[in-house]
This record gives structure tokens, sequence and C-alpha cells, in this order.
């Protein structure tokens, strides 16, 4: 209640002098906006056009450097990917790997939250500080240490589980089942991705109006139903940001696979999207059928989120 | 105004036996979630033989800084370093004010084309970069010719494109930040005689710090990181190189120095945590304006 | 409405038709400036220092014989060398004048049009004709010479003698004795992998391939066609996917790795043999099996011979659009001539490409016996076209072992696979 009440006036603009008011916006707005629309289009708008026109030709290093001339070959780098049946394996996966992640990452990153606003601070100061930890190491620095821990004569973990008894597990390869590289990889994500939800989230709950909380709590109600009818459902705007920039992120995931899984996997399982297009074009010097998985990858993040919005377009005007 | 209410009841609602065991829970899960970092930290003052040995321990009994010192004197660290922070310094600043300008103008001024607008921004952080690095890369050649600082092989090109990736982003953030603002405070200003341009600056500007904060946090994580763009950009130029350019030495295809790795991964890490320190308090009271967005 | 709708339409496919992306310009016809700074990109090695030192030296002659002259070396990390080449070969401008390359990137560094055409320069050069034939060949593209070999690396089969001995073997003469000797020693040291090779380790896969008698492709005039498919083709991969079997080095630990993770295994003591270079003699050395491992040439399917090894190198190549194009060839030649390789290979281990230096190392020094051996038996290569880069990205044959090793699919399927997107990558 006390969030949707701040949105109206917000978002409306007061119907006092229309006309007027929106010649002046506009000049004002060209001019508040000209820095950042300039280096977006030049940095940003202008490459991604590029990356388009270059999905129609053949263009590879010999292209690039000059020494070769540039053919149109149409949608023929499309053609030969979408032909491909690893392309629609690889996507299965990709999608498969980057749900469980966002999923994941959400769950983590919620119920910590919840909890977090059930501690005093010392505890929530410890949680906060190991998930800005996590958060901050760089992704390569991460995969590393995770394939360590979980390396297959040297890790620690293996040597925790005979420990403890498991002697099945002396010399377990993590990374050699699919789904458990897999696994391993999105527990790795997981674990650098649920701070950034953890922290939105528990702001979030920290601006729910406290009475409502009281009066759900006076009624009765146990803290779990608390959190499940009254806090979620009013993080639901939070959780919709949240969930799209997640699902951005986990789709595009690159470093996490190639490292962990030595560059997609035994015979290549392990593959996601973002990998694939590297290991088929990139790495070869192939930017025209790049250039053409750059866009189908862009098109379907487009549509999945698209998608997604349309399912929660239930209650809030968001935009 | 009202954007975080910190309530002295809340306590009243939680049972105390029922708060003890979810404070231990948080401890044992904060311990869960930090020991990969402690990991690395601890690898990287490991002496060589332990790293990889067989039974490794979670301590080591004879710390020593040699995989530091071998990070540390390779040729040119410091200005590595150096060169990192000038990029992510530069990328924070100029992000700070292009999407606080543009926040500014898509939330509170009303022209035609503004949602197109914020849906081209949501796009644009869909692309991956990785297929971007080709077009780029002539683009910062074109523009070196034009202005040397920014062109090929320099700093400002890092600069320039870490900007652009960031600022999707930032401006969708900050949008809700600018939009907790109540109109009235902008009313009552102007009635008081305050020009646009005072209030925006005056009062605006600080109200959304929190958010300014978040924005800056991640706009320093992008920049720190990147090693896609920086290999692509700094080609004969070394001394422009950046950290984790400097850190892939280390991969050697032989003999990968895993000690030097964890020690030049941890020193990697340290800037960004200090950073999240000095400002995560800011940056949780920041999150919540994020609310209304 | 429509107007505008129809205009932008009509913008739009004028944009696409008319524009085309972005390209270099040609990189220019170069120079023969006789004073400045030669800009000099070499490979950065795990240990550098005895390395810098012998190019230093080199650095230092160079510099007495010509005045007015720098030399300016920036060392390429190996893992990083795809961009930094690329951004050479987009932006001349950025392009050193001579630059340390895999023969395995020839062709397609060439395709690129940045390297100049050697050939007559090798052949009027004083030691040009002490290069070997065989590596020689490995730096020619369409008969052209495209770089001056440096150095070359070849592999051979290092085994535990403690173990042989105890069990009382001796070291397989054979394709099939090695195989079964690996699953007798397993048998008897579970502890212990037969042989240690990887699903990735490709160059270790190819002497199997070579010794079947079959072949990675095959040329005819222009056209490169696959040769994944025939039965000798077959028969040496299989060869070489029975070697990562529970019985000798399980997939679970072996499927995924690669050349470098072979030999540590082999070093760390947790194999009986492995198929090792030269150039890993070092780190074998530090080891824990110093003292214990001997080496002999990997043998081929007949008793007695010697398989066909993977002749790799580095090569010295300098750029066309270089200004300082005589400079640049004089100091390759000083760099790559017998002085500096014998002192590179005091300084690295690396194996000569003039024969006469690599006699006298050979001569001096015992260990390096199996290698020559192996060498002097013939080395075979790669497809010498630039597609070969891009199926060597794909990963296109250690996905077929890997196929084969874990059982998921039979050598036919695999090899069939392999044919397929070979030929589509050979276009």
């Amino acid at each position: 209640m006390s969030t949707q009440q701040l949105l109206p006036p917000a978002v409306a603009a007061p119907p006092a002098k229309p006309l007027r008011r929106r010649r002046r916006d506009g000049r004002a707005a060209v001019l508040y906006l000209a820095p950042a629309a300039i280096l977006l289009a030049a940095l940003l708008a202008y490459p991604i056009y590029q990356l388009v026109l270059i999905s129609f030709f053949d263009y590879g290093q010999p292209q690039a450097a000059g020494t070769a001339p540039l053919v149109f070959i149409g949608f023929e780098n499309y053609a030969q990917l979408l032909e491909n049946a690893t392309f629609w394996t690889v996507l299965a996966k990709t999608v498969g790997f980057a749900g469980a992640c966002v999923i994941g990452s959400l769950f983590v990153g919620t119920s910590l939250a919840i909890l977090a606003t059930r501690v005093r601070s010392l505890p929530r100061m410890l949680l906060f500080l190991a998930a800005l930890g996590a958060w901050a190491t760089p992704a390569m620095a991460g995969s590393y240490v995770w394939l360590f821990l979980f390396d297959t004569d040297f890790g620690l973990v293996n040597e925790i589980l005979v420990g403890i008894g498991f002697d099945g597990m002396a010399h377990h390869s993590w990374t050699y089942g699919t789904f458990s590289a897999f696994g391993l990889v999105a527990a790795e994500v997981i674990w650098c991705s649920f701070p950034f939800v953890m922290v939105t989230m528990y702001a979030g709950i920290q601006a729910i109006d406290t009475e409502v909380l009281e009066a759900a709590s006076l009624d009765g109600a146990s803290w779990f139903l608390i959190a499940k009818s009254v806090i979620l459902p009013m993080l639901r705007p939070l959780l919709m940001i949240a969930t799209i920039q997640s699902i951005i992120w986990d789709f595009k995931v690159f470093t996490q696979i190639y490292v962990m899984t030595n560059g997609g996997g035994v015979a290549g399982r392990n593959l996601v999207l973002n990998v694939y297009a590297y290991q088929q074009a990139f790495a070869g010097s192939e930017y025209g059928l790049g250039a053409a998985i750059g866009v189908v990858m862009s098109l379907l993040l487009l549509s999945i989120t698209g998608l997604y919005v349309r399912s929660q377009r239930r209650s809030d005007a968001w935009l | 105004m009202a954007v975080t209410t910190r309530p002295t009841s809340r306590r009243r609602l939680v049972k105390r036996p029922g708060r003890l065991i979810a404070e231990i829970v948080t401890v044992v899960i904060a311990a869960m979630v930090a020991f990969p970092i402690y990991w690395m930290v601890l690898s990287a003052f490991k002496p060589a033989g332990e790293i990889q040995s067989s039974s490794p321990k979670p301590w080591t009994l004879a710390p020593s800084f040699d995989s530091f010192q071998r990070v540390l004197t390779v040729s040119g660290f410091g200005g590595f370093f150096l060169n990192s922070v000038i990029v992510a310094v530069a990328v924070v600043a100029l992000s700070l004010l292009m999407s606080f300008l543009a926040a500014v103008a898509l939330t509170r001024f009303n022209f035609r084309g503004r949602t197109v607008l914020l849906v081209m921004l949501l796009v644009a952080q869909m692309v991956p970069i990785e297929a971007l690095t080709i077009p780029l890369f002539f683009l910062m050649r074109s523009v070196g010719d034009v202005a040397p600082a920014f062109g090929l092989n320099e700093l400002g090109s890092l600069v320039l494109v870490h900007l652009a990736f960031s600022l999707p982003f930032a401006i969708w953030m900050l949008r809700g930040f600018v939009a907790a603002v109540p109109v009235e405070l902008e009313e009552a200003a102007k009635l008081d005689g305050a020009s646009r341009l005072r209030f925006t600056w005056q009062i605006l500007f600080p109200l959304v710090a929190p958010g300014l904060v978040a924005i800056s946090v991640l706009a320093f994580i992008h920049a720190w990181n990147d090693f896609l763009f920086a290999k692509t950009f700094i080609i004969s130029k070394t001394e422009n190189q950046t950290l984790p350019q400097a850190i892939l030495v280390f991969f050697k295809p032989e003999d990968t120095d895993w000690g030097a790795v964890m020690a030049s991964s941890t020193l990697m890490t340290i800037p960004v945590l200090v950073f999240f320190i000095l400002v995560q308090r800011r940056l949780v009271s920041g999150m919540a304006g994020a609310v209304k967005g | 409405m429509y107007v505008r709708r129809s205009l932008t339409g009509l913008a739009l496919l004028g944009l696409i038709a008319g524009c085309a992306p972005a390209q270099s310009g040609p990189a220019g016809a170069g120079g023969d400036e006789k004073t400045g700074t030669v800009r000099v990109w070499l490979f950065d090695e795990a240990n550098r220092a005895p390395k810098e030192e012998a190019v230093k030296e080199a650095i230092t002659e160079f510099k007495a014989a010509h005045s007015g002259v720098e030399i300016d070396v920036q060392w390429i990390p190996v893992e990083g060398r795809a961009d930094k080449f690329s951004g050479a070969f987009n932006d001349p401008a950025n392009a050193p004048d001579v630059a340390e390359f895999g023969n395995t990137d020839v062709a397609s560094y060439v395709a690129a049009g940045a390297f100049s055409d050697l050939t007559a320069d090798l052949q009027s050069w004083k030691e040009g004709a002490d290069l070997l034939p065989t590596v020689l060949d490995t730096a020619k593209v369409n008969g052209k010479v495209y770089g001056l070999p440096w150095y070359t690396g070849i592999r051979a089969l290092y085994y535990r003698t403690d173990v042989f001995t105890e069990l009382g073997l001796k070291p397989p003469t054979s394709l099939s004795e090695l195989t079964a000797t690996a699953r007798q020693i397993r048998a008897a040291k579970p502890d212990l992998y037969g042989i240690s090779v990887g699903g990735k380790y490709t160059y270790a896969m190819l002497p199997f391939l070579w010794a079947s008698g079959g072949d990675i492709a095959k040329q005819e005039g222009d056209k490169w066609t696959s040769a994944l498919g025939t039965p000798e083709a077959k028969a040496g991969v299989q060869a070489y996917a029975d070697l990562i079997k529970p019985d000798i080095c399980p997939p679970e630990q072996c499927a995924n790795l690669t050349g470098t993770q072979s030999v540590q295994a082999f070093s760390g003591g947790k194999a009986a043999m492995t198929i090792g270079g030269d150039f890993n003699h070092k780190a074998v050395e530090q080891g824990d099996v110093k003292g214990k491992y001997a080496v002999v040439p990997l043998p081929g399917t007949q008793p007695g011979s010697i398989a066909p090894a993977f002749a790799g190198g580095n090569l010295l190549g300098t750029f066309a659009a270089s200004k300082k194009h005589g400079l640049a060839l004089e100091f390759i030649e000083l760099l790559g001539g017998a002085k500096y390789q014998e002192k590179m290979y005091t300084a690295m281990g690396n194996l000569p490409t003039l024969s006469s230096v690599q006699q006298k190392v050979a001569t001096a020094d015992p260990f390096l016996k199996p290698f020559v051996d192996t060498l002097k038996a013939g080395t075979k290569f790669v497809p010498s076209t630039p597609a070969w880069s891009k199926i060597d990205a794909q990963g296109v044959l250690p996905t077929a072992v890997q196929q084969v090793a874990t059982g998921g699919q039979n050598v036919d399927t695999a090899l069939s696979a392999a044919t397929e997107q070979m030929n589509k990558a050979f276009g």
C-alpha cells in the first residue's frame, strides 16, 4: 500500500498545463539525455548494428584485415547455425542451466534476505560481508578456487568426504558427469550471484511498512506465513527486476563454464551458448558466424524476458 | 522522504529462541559462503609444495609471502594496478553523472519515445559482449584517429567501452530512485523560486545518493574485473595493460603458477572489498529506493 | 503515419544493403629503413629468465653490428596470443616487425596476409641449407616458406624404470605391446595409471593415427578433404581411445586431460608411462620421478618401428607491412642461427632446427637420443590450410576421441561426425 502510493504521482504527469509542459520537457530532455545518448549511440547502438551486418557476411580474419573481399551471404550463417543439431542441444542445456541458476540465486538470495531481517546486526553484518566477498571475487578467480576445492585428487571436498566415511568418493571427479559438472558450475554461479538478489530483497523488505507486518503478526500468523503471503507479494516488482537481471546474466555465462569444464566438458557436453559461440566461431576467427550466434542469443533473451514480463504483468504498472 | 523506516517494534515480532537459531544458521551460512574466499587467500599464503598436495589442509603452518612476491615483482605490476584504478574511477565518476542525468530525463520529463528508449536500454543489456569485440575494435581505431587519448592501446578506450556497458543497467536502476522522490517536492521548490536545474542538483541529487552508491559499486566491479576488452584493445602498449591481463602471465601452458594465480586474485579482490565495506551501509539503504521503481 | 513507417523501412533496407562491415585498410607496402626501433614479439615462458638472457645477448650483438638501431622485445603469454595477433592483423599500426609463432598457426596467419614470404631469403641465407627439411615443411604454406624454424618439439614415450624393473617388463616395441603393458601395470598396481594420456591430448593421438596408416586429411590440388573415415584412421583412433579405459587410464580422470596434464600426472608419480616432449624434460626432472624414468621412441604398429611423431615447433617471421624489413630479416637470421639455437637449447631445452646444431647437442646429451631418432624416422604435420585452426578451435578431434573413450559413440559414428565437421570447415 505504501509502495503503491508513491507510484501514481511520479509516473503520471499532473494535467495542469499539458501542452506547454511537454514542449519544455522536450528541450530539457534532449539536454539531459544527450551525454548518455551520444555515448550509447556511438558505442553500443553502432556496434550492435555492425554486429547484425557482419552476421550477413562471410567475415573472418582475412576479411577483417582487409586481405580478402567481403562476400554477402544473406542468411547462410543463420542457416548453418540452425541446421546444426548441436546448436539445439546446447540451447536446451543453456536454458536448463540458466534456469537452475536463476531459480537458485533467487531462492537463496530471498531466503537469506528474509533470514537477515530476523537476526541482530552482528550476524547480519557477517552474512553481508561474506556475500559481498563472494560478489567481489572476479569470475575467473572464483572459478579456479571452486575447481581447486572440488579437484579430483587434490580437492578438499573429496578429502573431507573420505574422512567422514564416504570412501567411494576418493578421486571422485565432479566435472566428469554432465549433470555433476553443470551442478558444480551452477553452485559457483549461484554463489557469486545471490548477493545481488539478497541485498536487493533485503532493502525491499526493510522498506515494507511495519504496520502491515505487525498487523499480520498480531493476527497470529507464523513468520513463515508472513513471509509467504505478505512480504513476497509486496516484493514482486523488485523480484521481477532481480529475475530479469539474473536471466540476462545467467544466460550469458561464459567464464565459469569455460574454466570449470575445461572448455565445454567431455565431448562438449557441458557447452552453453556463449562458450559454444566462442568454440565454433570466435576461437577460429569466424566472426560472421559468431555475430549470427550473438544476434540469435539476443533475440532469444528478448523473447524469454518478454514472456516472463507478460506473465507477471498482472497488477503493478512497472514501466 | 519515507524511503526506509527502521521499526523499533520489529523486535517484538520475533520470538527469542527462534532468533537464536536463526542467528546460528546465519553465521554458519556466512562461514560457508566465505569459505572459497578464505581458501583463495590461504592458497596465496601457502608455500609451493602445499598448494597442490594430495592432502590439502585448510590451514598452513608455514605461511609464506613467496607467491605475493612473485606477483608484485612482475615487471610493471604497480603500473597495471594503477591503470585498473584509473579506468575504474573514471568509469564510476562518469557513469554516475551520465546515468543520473538520463534517469532524471526518463523519469521526470515527458516526451515522446520515452518508453521506446527504456525498452532499448533493456535490450542493449541482452547482447553478449564477446560478440561485439570486433566491431568495437574497429570503432576504437577510428576514434583513435580523431582523439588519440581514446583510441586503441589507450586507457581512454577502455573507459568509453565500460561506460557504454554500465550505463543501461545504471539508468534502469536509478530510475526507481528518482521516481521515489515525490513530485510535490519539485513543485514546492518551484514555488520557492528554484529553477529546475537548481532543484535537480541541489535537492534531487543528494536524495538519490544511495542509488548512486549502488550504481558506482556495480560499475566499479564491471570495470575492475574486465579482461575481455583490455586484451582486445591494448595490443602493443603493454604499459597500458590492466590487472587481469597481468595475471594471465601466470597461466603458463607447462606449469601454471597456482600460488601466484591465487595471490594475484586476492590482490584483485581486495580493492573491491574495501570499496564495498566503505559504502555498504548506504548500499543497502540505497537498494530500498529501487522498490519504488 | 504510414509514410513515416515506410520511410523508416526503406531507410533500414538502405542501411543494410548499402553498408558493409568495417574492415582494416590494406597493410601497406612496408619499407626498408635502416635505423629506428625494431619491434619483436616473443613468447613468454614458465621460466623466462634463461630465454631472456639468450635474447639479450643476441640484441647486444645485433646493436653492435647496426648503429642507430634499438630492439624492443614484448613478451606474449602463449595463452593470450590469439588476441594479440588478431589485433596486429586488424591494425597494422600496432603490429610488430618480428614475431615468434607456433607452426600450427602458420596457415591461418598467412591467410590473414600478415607475414612475408621468406622462401628466397632462406635459400640465400648461408645457414639456410642446414635447416632440417621435415621441419622446414611445417613452415610452408602452398609451397612458400613464411617463417624461419627456430626450434622444434618432438614427443616420445617416457616410462618408469623402477616400475618396469619391479614387474620384469621391457619398454614396448609396438603399439599393441604398449596397450598390453599398460594393462599389466595397472592390474599389478591399481593406484597407477598404465599410461597417462588424455582425450584432449591430440598430439599424442596423432602418432597412433599415422602409425596405423591413417591420415587427418588429403589434399587434391587446392581442396582438402577429411580422411578420418578410412578403416586405418578408425583403427588408429580406436587404439588410442582404448588407452582411456578403466583398466589403463579411467575416463573419469583421463577423458579431459591435456598434454600438459598428462605429463604432470607422470611427473607427479601417478602414471607408469606417458607421451611427453623433449621440452617436458625440465618439468619431469623437477617432479617426484626424478632418476626413476627413461625415454624411448613411441613405437609403431610393427615391432621395432617408430610411430611418426607430430613435428611441433615455433617459427620466427617478419611482418609484410614492417617498415624495417631488412633489419627484421637480419635479426631473425641472427636469432635463428646456429649460435643462438645452441644457446636456446642450453637455456630452454628446445630442440634446434639446424641439423649441425642438433647433431652437436644430441651427441652431448644422451637424453635427446630417442627424440632425435624419432625425428629421423619421419614426422608428420597437420593440414597446412587456414581451415585447420578453425577445426582445432572447434575441438573436432578431441571430441571424437572423447566420444569413443567414454563410450558415448562408437568409433564409426564419432569419426563420421568428425569427418562431416571437418569437411564443412574445409569448405
